[in-house]
């Protein structure tokens, strides 16, 4: 079958001050998708700092120098454009998609925070942000069933000095202890033009767009070099030995997250692991859905390949029990069918592979969808031209590599495993 | 290089224009609607099948059965198995969802354009050759019985659904939860869902919507392949009058004795999806709690840190939908948070927008429109929008023009017309103990506390 004709028009700069930045023309709407990408994340909280990148992520919206608070989404909005941002393991991004005659408000509203956010600081503002926060914890997290999962399954993956070994909302105390100058600190070490990628997709012509950008961001000056990544990300693949927990709580069904370590995404491993987990739960012919949800033997099933890059990444698969379920068992329903994936028959890599291309075609006819994908692909791996590759690059992965990826990272028995179990009453 | 001039935000460039993309209406011979979008962006398709077939059309003690039958749809068809059926499909790269909705049954087809007509078929033997093979039935059912009891355990759902319960009269549809409640999906068999089939799975009053890398004459001929010898029978549809249940302001507390936050819905019944003053409200709704800068975030989050986000919405339906205000809150400054809602509810019904604003919201939603249709599915779900809640023609061409023309008045007037704050009621899951004094100093209304097992039943027939 031919591919999906993904030949995007890029075009990629690097600024004296080290900011990297790539445009990726295409007139086809009046519409513009810009996207910047920090490379600081959840792994570069110290210790009693956790849920800081993101509680600065929101700090970021309280206006700078020369924006007033409120002023990203005002104006924004007011120019009939979309924006949000959000916070990850590895990475913060920042993101705007309106009518490309407003390109310029978009850089002057993102070159302004990067150049000039701290004048704009109050211990005001952290108080209200630390409390929206706190709320978005409690909403999302503290009072979802099931909501501590992450928490609970990082906590069993990762040895305790890790960065991934803990969320990206942090605990109620760090975010209750951060203070003026932790905003401050953290601005001066990783808000800096040479940690960052800008990505201008869309209805732009691509000199005016590089002018455009050298125009706002030009005159901020280049920052210190990053510091490493605190803790130790030489661990072994996979884990050593398995890990469990059960948690008995007010949960509607029995629940299960298996988590296994895996090579990370920069790794040329990664792309047969990404496949197992497709293989596994992507689609109703998946291997989880036929074995397990068709049966009837459980309500859902899913599995993830988190695309992580600091030294290792995790396999998720989850499930979640019929009322009349025995919790126990859902652990090893689980692992026996992905186990499975050591047997996988061509047709469902075709299948697989058919899916996936439809899908990433699907989801870059959204201009702010691209622009992300661009700057991932050019702050993880170097490649912005990536974006259109992504699709080749699992065909390239056979049969048998396929199946070797599954004995190797998925069919043993050093994984984690949370499991839910209902309360009774 | 010349410093950049930040001080006042850059002045745009010439605006480009845009239009919404042409669609090509015609028929099949059956009399299927057919609307073809060509969108040749990128080498894509999506396709909307949708059947005047929604949970609405269900007596009370049937709710559930359209969404279950949606769902056994995919168990597969006289022709083949549920895993076979997905083996097809996916081999194709297609992507084909079911959803239920209150209106209408919509069948979702998503692939390369070139997979179309294989696709299509596929979706046709779905529809029309359902096999509802007992295995698959049992299996759709347990998974709709399990995703009404994780609803009945999330907050959320819990305060919306109690919500809808209190402000519609018995009897009407949207007074339950969409998926039904355990005692009306338990007993479903087989034969339910062949006898819904018949009567709602056919061609009369069913539209087909195609947008993508496609031509119009191609998609007539694929489409006329795969439906258009589908028998046609005459459709009987009622609108739900969507009767309010009255009995005035008041607060119900769902109680969760562990809740760390209450989630909040301020409710009434609203108004159809196609009411004709439709742009007038969105433009006021948008103001009150329908954008990041609308009076209730900046106040609920952003002055007080009340909440991560509070939003209004008047729901769209056939019949008058709900309208809601909705939020999550700390349990500690709920009763703070409700004064806040209803403070700004009254404030902009008395003082209505300013002009400041009203300009503001106007730009915003006309602005944002062509960001909501760069995808095949986004733009042919809006057609399909348009055949299923039969929305006048120029419903998308003349969209922004329309929200341009609404006046500060229009958007207040439609707000005063339709926001009655002595009939909204205040629905909260949460801690019930810790909530109840703050909640009766407040003096909004009487304050009633139920449990979370009996919160969204049926309400017991009235006596007398």
């Amino acid at each position: 079958m031919p591919d999906a004709t993904l030949d995007f028009e890029l075009h990629r700069r690097r600024l004296d001050n080290g900011l990297d930045v790539v445009v990726a023309p295409d007139p086809s709407l009046p519409i513009v998708g810009v996207n910047l990408w920090y490379g600081v994340g959840s792994r570069n909280e110290r210790e009693g700092k956790t849920g800081f990148a993101h509680l600065f992520e929101h700090m970021m919206f309280q206006g700078s120098k020369h924006v007033p608070k409120n002023g990203h989404f005002d104006l924004v909005e007011r120019a009939g454009g979309s924006l949000n941002a959000s916070t990850s393991f590895d990475r913060t991004n920042y993101f705007e998609t309106l009518p490309s005659h407003h390109l310029d408000l978009a850089l002057w509203l993102e070159s302004d925070r990067l150049g000039f956010m701290l004048p704009a600081m109050t211990q005001e503002k952290l108080d209200n942000q630390r409390d929206v926060v706190k709320n978005e914890k409690r909403q999302r997290y503290d009072n979802q069933p099931y909501g501590d999962w992450l928490e609970r399954l990082l906590g069993l993956v990762w040895p305790s000095d890790h960065p991934y070994t803990h969320t990206v909302i942090g605990s109620m105390e760090d975010i209750d202890a951060a203070t003026l100058d932790d905003v401050s600190d953290f601005f001066a070490t990783f808000y800096v033009p040479n940690n960052a990628v800008l990505t201008v997709a869309g209805d732009v012509e691509v000199e005016h767009a590089f002018d455009r950008v050298e125009h706002w961001f030009g005159g901020i000056a280049r920052g210190e070099e990053v510091p490493a990544i605190p803790g130790n990300l030489e661990i072994p693949i996979p884990m050593a030995a398995p890990q469990r927990v059960e948690v008995v709580s007010d949960v509607p069904l029995a629940r299960t997250f298996v988590g296994y370590r895996i090579p990370p995404v920069t790794d040329p491993a990664f792309a047969a692991v990404d496949l197992v987990a497709q293989l596994l739960g992507s689609g109703r012919s998946s291997r989880l859905y036929r074995d397990l949800v068709r049966t009837g033997k459980v309500r859902d099933a899913f599995a993830y390949a988190f695309p992580l890059s600091g030294g290792a990444s995790m396999l998720l698969l989850g499930a979640t029990g019929l009322p009349d379920a025995d919790p126990a068992e859902l652990e090893t329903l689980l692992t026996d069918s992905a186990a499975g994936v050591v047997e996988v028959e061509p047709a469902e890599l075709d299948r697989a592979l058919a899916l996936e291309e439809a899908r990433l075609a699907q989801s870059l006819e959204h201009l702010g969808t691209r622009a992300d994908r661009i700057s991932m692909n050019t702050q993880t791996f170097d490649r912005p031209e990536r974006v259109t590759e992504e699709l080749a690059e699992l065909r390239a992965v056979t049969l048998d590599q396929v199946r070797a990826a599954g004995e190797r990272w998925v069919a043993h028995p050093d994984r984690a495993v949370v499991t839910y179990i209902p309360e009774a009453g | 290089m010349t410093s950049p001039d930040r001080t006042v935000a850059p002045a745009p460039g010439p605006l480009r224009s845009f239009d919404f993309p042409a669609v090509e209406s015609s028929a099949l011979e059956n009399g299927v609607a057919l609307d073809v979008v060509r969108l040749p962006r990128l080498p894509v398709v999506t396709a909307y099948l949708s059947l005047p077939a929604g949970e609405e059309a269900l007596q009370s003690e049937r709710a559930g059965l359209a969404t279950l039958t949606g769902e056994a749809l995919e168990g597969g068809t006289s022709k083949r198995g549920g895993a076979e059926l997905a083996e097809a499909l996916e081999a194709l790269g297609a992507d084909v969802d079911v959803h239920s909705g209150w209106a209408a049954t919509t069948i979702s087809l998503s692939c390369l354009a070139e997979r179309l007509g294989e696709g299509l078929s596929l979706l046709s033997e779905m529809v029309r050759e359902p096999g509802f093979p007992e295995a698959e039935v049992e299996r759709a059912r347990a998974q709709q019985l399990a995703r009404i009891r994780q609803q009945r355990m999330d907050p959320g759902s819990l305060a919306t659904y109690r919500a809808h319960r209190e402000i519609y009269a018995d009897g009407e549809p949207y007074a339950r939860p969409a998926l039904g409640r355990e005692a009306t999906v338990a007993p479903v068999g087989v034969e339910a869902l062949r006898g819904w089939a018949e009567a709602f799975l056919h061609a009369g009053g069913a539209s087909l919507t195609v947008a993508g890398d496609v031509d119009a004459d191609e998609v007539h001929r694929l489409a006329s392949q795969a439906l258009g010898d589908w028998r046609a029978r005459p459709v009987e549809r009622s609108v739900p009058a969507g009767r309010s249940r009255g009995g005035g302001r008041r607060i119900v507390v769902v109680d969760l004795p562990n809740a760390v936050q209450s989630e909040i819905r301020v409710s009434q019944v609203g108004v159809p999806r196609n009411a004709p003053e439709r742009a007038a409200l969105t433009v006021g709704n948008a103001i009150l709690g329908g954008t990041f800068n609308s009076r209730l975030n900046l106040n609920l989050r952003e002055e007080n840190g009340f909440t991560y986000g509070v939003r209004s919405r008047f729901a769209g339906r056939r019949g008058p939908g709900p309208f809601s205000i909705s939020t999550a809150v700390d349990t500690e400054n709920t009763p703070a948070a409700l004064r806040e809602i209803f403070h700004e509810v009254e404030r902009i019904l008395e003082g209505g927008p300013t002009a400041e604003e009203t300009e503001a919201t106007r730009d915003y939603l006309a602005g944002v429109f062509p960001l909501r249709l760069e995808s095949t599915s986004q733009v042919a779900s809006k057609v399909a929008e348009q055949r299923i809640y039969e929305l006048p023609a120029d419903e998308w061409t003349g969209y922004r023009d329309r929200i341009r023309d609404v006046t500060p008045e229009a958007a207040h007037t439609a707000l005063r017309d339709r926001l009655r704050p002595d009939e909204l009621v205040v629905v909260i899951s949460g801690n019930a103990g810790e909530l109840r004094p703050g909640l009766e100093a407040l003096g909004v209304g009487p304050v009633e506390v139920t449990d979370r097992e009996s919160a969204v039943d049926d309400v017991a027939e009235p006596t007398g």
